[in-house]
């Protein structure tokens, strides 16, 4: 009966986190906290050293359900992502995600000898651990926050942080295995077993991806079998490809791409599935992380590894960047923002689980000094992104909310499905004939009552749409619906037609335009920023102007407007903003003009 | 720089007088032309090169035609009120009957911008636009545009 009583009361602590993990994010949201911090927290509270007292200290377990949910989580990352954004990011994103990670590492693994007295292939080790950026926590604070990102700058950083985990694990597992063996120094074997995972990685990832895309499609499942089939297959792909030495987490990432850039039946309720089994994922993760260090042991080691932390992010991080990305004429400020993009989260405490596996003498330390550099880099990073996204004008408009979207599988076939939008006031001016080609209108429900496209017109608040897209396009509808603050009638704006020069306007105003983008209409550089899928309320800001698209056609932007900075603004967020008025205000007026 | 420093007194027109577009900035720019003891023709030049840009009408019948002038010392600004409202190609397609004129030195810069997000985001203020409507006066007006600004900064 003892038996019994114990799995209860496992079931019950267990559950009672993720309960509390749940809540934790309207916490979040009211702080603005980073929520994957908070998880991190609840789970240290509910350690050893917190008034939860328990005692976790399981690194097989946390190995595996840690590998278990990142490799959901990285499955999710490539189901999102369009493969079309990704066109001019490959190449920088390879580079940084192979070299860079290795850069990373060297570098990091000299501040490491200095700040902790190892030798070179500790520190080396320790570099490795938290050489790679995570894709969990980059895709994760992006989409939370509701950046929307130039589409080069955004598509990097997702597809580095997807990519560069294989590095980072092989190059653990490696000096794990040569520091075990009394070795010194590394070998070329380093080198060549990188690539037989990343070999390994893609084959497998993209075969299987094709696979789960042709089984979904043939194999007739009861409906709500779907979802469960297609998480459990990205599971399988990723132990597969990890059992056979390759990048498990390249090929589920791999996979995740080809299933969500081809038509796949059931394509929303494998998506909305994946959005609540991603969230339970990053939960589980964190939790259990927190609940997997002893924060009094970590006393030590908090000075180096803030120290290392602080190496990493101030320097190691930048140089790897700008050597990486130097080739491919990025801006000075692109490259900073891509240099501050490079949180660490999950993947480095995991790696840092395995020389505990290994029982490699002084595990503890790199264990504890992975966990300091991570929660540094969530608090500074997560609380910061934004912010530095718009500090660096490299978001392309003011971050948003998610709209509510409902999405509806049209059976019999794949290649359209319904989805329905709550229309919001303030909402930018949508008629039938103002969507996209490939969006149809179908109904519109307003005050209970169903009308047809024609005779709705212009959608009004409050009203309901229904509307015909491909699943793979879904995500452009969203920008419609954004609620968003209408900028017309409000502050200076000045229409230009999308086929005048950038350059033009630029040397009218005096604007900072960059030199590959003088001779650019501005239609054609929106048409290059959003991976020709510009929406209107859109904008490019170049020093104290932005253009703003206000009307596209067929993928065109056909008018846009200059909107002038407030000449009391700062350049930061309306809080920013906000402050600035309350600290200008009893100053005398002269000279804030 | 309060828009006081920008507009003299003497640049406050309350009743042009103008069927088109064109007129109105043909109209303004002789009127500058004498204010700044410069050549009305390459005034005029610079605004409709502007123009052909895209219009400056920038809605609820304001317009703001501005562009840079060679050899200017300072930010030069003048208000005319129309007698009729006017088509302007603005944003909205309203007629316009609120114009602002803005010119600039070469190497205005920033201080272009700052200056045009001041008279457009005075202009479009409801409350100021139905004054100036309403008022005839141009010392009245000036008053209005310059006192208008001040307060607005505080």
């Amino acid at each position: 009966m003892e038996v019994i009583g114990l799995s209860n009361l496992v079931l019950l602590v267990c559950a009672a986190l993720v309960v509390v993990g749940t809540l934790s994010s309207l916490l979040a949201a009211r702080f603005g906290a980073p929520l994957l911090l908070i998880f991190l927290l609840i789970g240290v509270l509910a350690g050893e050293d917190g008034p939860g007292g328990i005692h976790f200290s399981d690194y097989g377990a946390t190995y595996v359900v840690g590998s278990a949910a990142l490799a959901v989580i990285l499955f999710d990352g490539g189901l999102r992502m369009r493969a079309t954004s990704m066109r001019g990011a490959l190449g920088p994103a390879f580079l940084l995600s192979t070299a860079g990670v290795f850069m990373t590492a060297g570098l990091v693994a000299g501040a490491a000898m200095v700040l902790l007295g190892l030798s070179f292939l500790e520190g080396l080790l320790v570099g490795a651990i938290v050489a790679s950026t995570d894709a969990a926590a980059v895709l994760f604070l992006v989409r939370a926050q509701g950046l929307r990102l130039g589409r080069r700058v955004g598509a990097v950083i997702e597809i580095e942080s997807a990519t560069n985990d294989p590095a980072a694990v092989f190059l653990t597992i490696i000096l794990v295995e040569l520091l075990m063996a009394g070795a010194t120094h590394a070998g070329w074997d380093i080198l060549a077993g990188a690539g037989q995972e990343l070999v390994l990685g893609i084959v497998f990832g993209v075969a299987g991806g094709f696979l789960l895309t042709f089984m979904i499609n043939r194999v007739d499942l009861p409906p709500g079998l779907h979802p469960v089939f297609v998480v459990a297959s990205a599971i399988v792909i990723f132990a597969f490809t990890s059992v056979l030495h390759g990048s498990g987490f390249l090929a589920v990432y791999l996979a995740g791409l080809v299933v969500g850039n081809r038509p796949v039946r059931a394509l929303a309720a494998i998506t909305s599935f994946h959005d609540t089994v991603t969230w339970l994922c990053q939960i589980v993760m964190f939790v259990m992380l927190g609940l997997l260090v002893s924060p009094h042991s970590l006393v030590d080691s908090i000075l180096p590894g803030l120290g290392v932390a602080a190496f990493l992010i101030l320097l190691g991080r930048p140089a790897t960047v700008f050597l990486c990305l130097w080739p491919f004429g990025f801006s000075l400020r692109e490259k900073l923002f891509v240099s501050w993009a490079g949180l660490r989260g999950a993947v480095s405490i995991f790696l840092a689980t395995i020389p505990m596996l290994a029982g490699l003498p002084g595990a503890h330390t790199y264990f504890n000094i992975a966990f300091i550099v991570v929660v540094t880099s969530l608090l500074l990073h997560g609380w910061t992104l934004a912010l530095a996204a718009r500090r660096l004008d490299v978001a392309l408009a003011d971050p948003l909310r998610e709209p509510q979207r409902f999405e509806i599988d049209l059976p019999g076939q794949s290649e359209h499905e319904l989805v329905a939008y709550p229309v919001a006031a303030g909402t930018v001016g949508i008629r039938a004939d103002l969507l996209p080609d490939w969006a149809r209108m179908v109904l519109v429900v307003r005050e209970g009552k169903v009308l047809g496209p024609e005779e709705a017109g212009l959608l009004l608040a409050r009203d309901y749409v229904y509307l015909l897209t491909p699943p793979q396009r879904v995500h452009q509808l969203d920008r419609l619906f954004m609620l968003e603050e209408l900028v017309w009638g409000q502050d200076a704006a000045f229409p230009f037609a999308g086929e005048i020069r950038l350059g033009d306007i630029g040397e009218l105003y005096g604007l900072p335009i960059p030199p590959r983008d003088q001779d650019f209409t501005v239609a054609a550089a929106f048409a290059d920023r959003t991976d020709d899928r510009p929406a209107p309320g859109m904008r490019i800001v170049f020093g104290h102007a932005a253009i703003e698209v206000r009307q596209v056609e067929n993928g065109r932007v056909t008018l846009a407007a200059l909107r002038l900075e407030r000449e009391d603004a700062g350049r930061g967020t309306q809080f920013i903003q906000g402050f600035l008025r309350l600290a200008r205000k009893g100053r005398n007026q002269s000279d804030t003009f | 720089m309060p828009l006081a420093d920008l507009l003299a007194p003497d640049a406050v027109f309350p009743s042009l007088r103008a069927s088109s577009k064109k007129q109105a900035l043909q109209e303004l720019a002789q009127h500058a032309a004498v204010l700044i003891n410069r050549d009305a023709r390459e005034i005029f030049e610079t605004l409709l090169q502007r123009e052909r840009l895209g219009s400056t009408g920038v809605g609820s019948g304001i317009a703001i035609p501005h562009g840079k002038l060679p050899k200017l010392d300072k930010l030069f600004g003048a208000f005319a009120r129309l007698e009729k409202p006017i088509d302007f190609e603005a944003l909205d397609g309203e007629p316009v009957d609120l114009v602002f004129l803005l010119l600039a030195p070469e190497a205005a810069g920033a201080d272009h911008l700052k200056a045009l997000a001041r008279v457009a985001r005075m202009l479009r203020d409801p409350d100021i636009a139905e004054k100036l409507r309403a008022s005839r006066d141009a010392r009245s007006i000036h008053t209005l545009l310059t006192a208008a600004s001040a307060s607005d900064a505080a």
